[in-house]
């Protein structure tokens, strides 16, 4: 039997960000699905060839507009790891509560873009309107409310006096008190329950090889978290728990990064309790050592992976940056096919794709083109684990 | 009849509570189906037209006026320009049975309660056939939906109107009108009745929970997705009017239609008032279910309606059996 | 179901939104906000630090007569393009003599494009 194709995107209400779906269905089942994700591309690894290190990080951070602080985190600590210096522990925590901050209003947006999808609009201007108490601490915090650029090279830009700090542990109690309402609602609603529970359903042997990353990840009962397994900046000294949820469909999803909420509103009260004294930055010169440098951070979505080689002068020779997003795509294939009594609904693929937490914006493929032979052609993931181990990654 | 009473007969008909009258009051139910979802939501509503924004709706209307009609190629002429005035006309012509000025409409005859709920179908029918006259998916996808829907409410629907023109031993809306004056059907064991109603009319004219024909997140927007311009103006107007239609129903079988204390002399003001509140009230309850829930996908609006509505319809038919 | 309580109790609150232009008063922007910036001219030693960490190229040194600016070390004077520039803040980190302020002004705009200069 023929099936009847019909595209999502790349326009469409739906997607936050243009992206293309085309689904093969066959009367309301979804039965195949194929992905085209080059329409963000912007250039931006070929760009910070030509910036030297310190004029990359605004560059950096507007990679992606909801999690740039992890961007900005990551590509500090990147380069940080090329010179020889001593980064003061102030400053480690000062960027935990920064990044813990930027995750939460992350997961906030992301609860409101969930109750959208499913048509509940009452939900996503609740949540949106709440978010806005985080937005304005991260504006009296660096200055901006997006972008904030706050972890620099060297530490981080400013400090945070008491007055301040006592404004942010406020904060804090609304949004807890918020997000335990949005739970509440979450797990009594009918129609949350019924749109939610047995869709984009993920098994752990499927996330695990398909290599998912993130809350998508542990909502299906793996316990793998960057924070935990490989702490950075001051993950070692703050104390949290990795959330994981066992029914490894959207309403895991949900429960996951509500709960995560409430982990970070912990992190951040211990971090600002427990704040060492001391500088919060440290100069340093222009010019990093020659070398390489790969970093990992628990970004809101997931694993983000950078990768830097220096030669020694002012601008880098190679910047990397592979996003989660592209890693949990090859789990939502997975999760958009109907196989046996599983079975995918049209209505079903929207909130399925919003959630993995797309952020199109920050995903960019490999695609290998060899100009003298004329071909084109990309390696699949044991090609790379083999290509890795033999430690030739250039053909 | 004399030549006053034909000129009074066509004033009625054209200006009020006719046409003209109908198409204010639709854009005003609309206005303030907004401003209420948007104070719901701890927002403003539109806020800048008008005083307080009355004027939103109708310069909206007046802008799809004016833009340009664009007709795709492949598309069925006469399906494609006929359907939007089909529904139009549907519509203005459900709301001519309404009781407004009196305990009868501008058109009373025996058997206009089946007519009512008959207009119903013939509009998703005309909507129906609108959806399938392009060559678009997604219009498809909408139409088919649509039809799906239908098969799910229509039955209960159907079922607590019956139990009303059982209560009142009549098939005339005029009748159902005079048998509230001691009591609203609604204080009874019609209460049921007006549940089974109101999730119906919420389904009929798809609104969230059940707006999977113009499911804005997967199907952009179901069946009406080629039409711009005039006709898309027209399924609007059709939209809003339905609207009127459907309230005033629910206040007619319900609320006591336009019944209520008045002074004589005066009568039709004080009916048209009290027709217009108690409309207003069925449209709050309209517009929170609207607000509270999310959409329902198409296989849980039938489950919903052939497990939850159609039970509770004939439980409340049985009951209104067994008082009488 | 469960928002019941919530949607009507909303509907006796104060609405969240901002009436942006008519209520400018109730925008309030923190101390250290990054919005325009304001060029001291008289503490400027001309270092050209800024002009390296600038990441949308937006600062241009142009020469400079030093008797007009007895600070002055290098005979070199920055000039900003406000059109091109990003509001990260990284100017006015490095400059050792605070001589660039970041305010509160958040809107820039213009009808003509060298209205858009910094000097």
């Amino acid at each position: 039997m023929s099936t009847f194709d019909i595209p999502i995107g790349p326009m469409h209400p739906a997607l936050p960000e243009p992206l293309l779906l085309k689904l093969e269905l066959e009367g309301e089942t979804v039965v195949g699905v194929d992905f085209d994700v080059s329409y963000m591309h912007r250039g931006i690894e070929k760009l910070l060839e030509a910036k030297t290190y310190f004029q990359g990080l605004p560059l950096v951070e507007r990679i992606c507009g909801i999690c740039n602080a992890a961007h900005g985190l990551c590509y500090t600590l990147n380069v940080e790891k090329l010179y020889d210096k001593e980064i003061p522990p102030r400053a480690q925590y000062l960027r935990l509560v920064v990044e813990e901050l930027s995750r939460i209003h992350s997961h906030l947006l992301w609860l409101g873009i969930a109750a959208f999808e499913i048509g509940f609009n009452t939900m996503f201007m609740y949540t949106w309107r709440d978010r806005e108490a985080v937005m304005d601490m991260l504006e009296a915090i660096t200055g901006n409310r997006v972008t904030t650029e706050y972890s620099q090279i060297g530490g981080v830009r400013r400090d945070i006096p008491p007055n301040l700090a006592d404004k942010l542990l406020k904060t804090m109690d609304i949004v807890e008190e918020r997000t335990k309402y949005y739970v509440k609602v979450a797990l009594s609603e009918r129609t949350i329950a019924k749109r939610t529970q047995g869709v984009g359903y993920l098994s752990p042997e499927d996330a695990k090889a398909t290599c998912a990353v993130g809350p998508v990840l542990r909502a299906s009962g793996v316990k793998n978290d960057i924070r935990a397994d490989d702490p950075y900046a001051a993950h070692a000294d703050v104390p949290f728990n990795v959330i994981t949820y066992d029914t490894c469909d959207v309403f895991a999803r949900i429960v996951v990064r509500a709960q995560e909420l409430f982990e970070c509103v912990n992190m951040i009260r211990t971090a600002m309790k427990n704040l060492p004294q001391g500088p919060f930055r440290v100069k340093l010169p222009m010019k990093p050592n020659a070398g390489e440098a790969l970093t990992r951070v628990e970004a809101p979505r997931g694993e983000l992976f950078h990768y830097t080689l220096s030669e020694g002068a002012l601008k880098p020779y190679r910047y990397k940056v592979r996003t989660p997003t592209l890693a949990n795509l090859g789990a939502l294939r997975s999760m958009l096919t109907s196989k046996g009594r599983y079975v995918v609904n049209i209505g079903d693929v929207p909130i399925s794709y919003g959630s993995i937490d797309p952020c199109i914006c920050c995903t960019a493929r490999v695609h290998l083109f060899d100009l003298k032979k004329g071909k084109s052609w990309v390696w699949t993931l044991d090609e790379l684990r083999e290509r890795s181990k033999r430690g030739k990654l250039l053909p | 009849m004399s030549f006053e009473q034909y000129v009074v007969e066509t004033l009625k008909t054209v200006v009020f509570p006719g046409f003209v009258f109908i198409f204010f009051l639709s854009l005003f139910y609309e206005w303030f189906d907004r401003k209420f979802y948007a104070r719901l939501q701890n927002r403003v509503g539109p806020l800048y037209t008008g005083f307080y924004g009355l004027l939103q709706p109708l310069a909206d209307f007046i802008k799809l006026l004016s833009k340009e009609d664009i007709v795709p190629k492949k598309v069925d002429p006469l399906l494609f320009t006929m359907t939007p005035l089909f529904t139009l006309a549907l519509s203005i012509f459900a709301t001519l049975l309404l009781p407004i000025l009196s305990n009868q409409g501008i058109v009373s005859f025996n058997g206009d309660v089946i007519v009512s709920i008959l207009i119903l179908t013939f509009i998703c029918i005309t909507v129906f056939y609108a959806g399938l006259s392009t060559y678009n998916r997604y219009a498809v996808i909408g139409a088919e939906r649509l039809f799906l829907q239908m098969i799910g409410y229509e039955i209960p629907l159907t079922l607590s109107v019956v139990g009303v023109a059982l209560s009142a031993q009549s098939l005339l809306l005029s009748d159902i009108v005079l048998s509230q004056e001691r009591w609203w059907y609604i204080l009874g064991p019609q209460a049921l009745g007006f549940i089974v109603f109101v999730f119906a009319a919420q389904a009929e004219l798809e609104r969230i929970p059940f707006d999977l024909p113009e499911a804005e997140q997967e199907i952009i927007a179901g069946w009406n997705i080629d039409y711009s311009g005039r006709r898309l103006a027209m399924f609007r107007l059709a939209r809003n009017i339905e609207l009127v239609f459907l309230c005033g129903l629910a206040t007619t079988f319900f609320l006591g239609g336009p019944l209520g204390p008045t002074i004589e002399g005066y009568t039709p003001l004080f009916y048209t008032f009290y027709f217009v509140v108690k409309s207003l009230f069925v449209l709050a309850v309209l517009t929170v279910v609207r607000a509270l829930f999310a959409r329902l996908r198409i296989d849980q609006v039938e489950s919903f309606c052939w497990k939850y509505l159609l039970p509770l319809a004939l439980f409340q038919f049985v009951l209104v059996r067994l008082i009488l | 179901m469960s928002m019941i309580g919530e949607l009507i109790r909303s509907l006796f609150k104060k609405r969240a939104t901002v009436l942006y232009p008519e209520e400018r008063d109730k925008v309030h922007l923190p101390e250290g906000f990054r919005g325009k910036l304001e060029y001291y001219e008289d503490k400027c030693i001309g270092c050209s630090l800024c002009f390296q960490v600038c990441p949308s190229f937006a600062i241009e040194m142009v020469p400079e007569d030093k008797s007009r600016f007895p600070k002055n070390q290098t005979g070199r004077r920055p000039v900003f393009n406000i059109a091109r520039c990003t509001y990260c803040g990284q100017c006015e980190d490095i400059c050792p003599t605070k001589a660039i302020h970041l305010t509160n002004q958040f809107e820039v705009i213009a009808l003509d494009k060298r209205d858009l200069m910094v000097k």
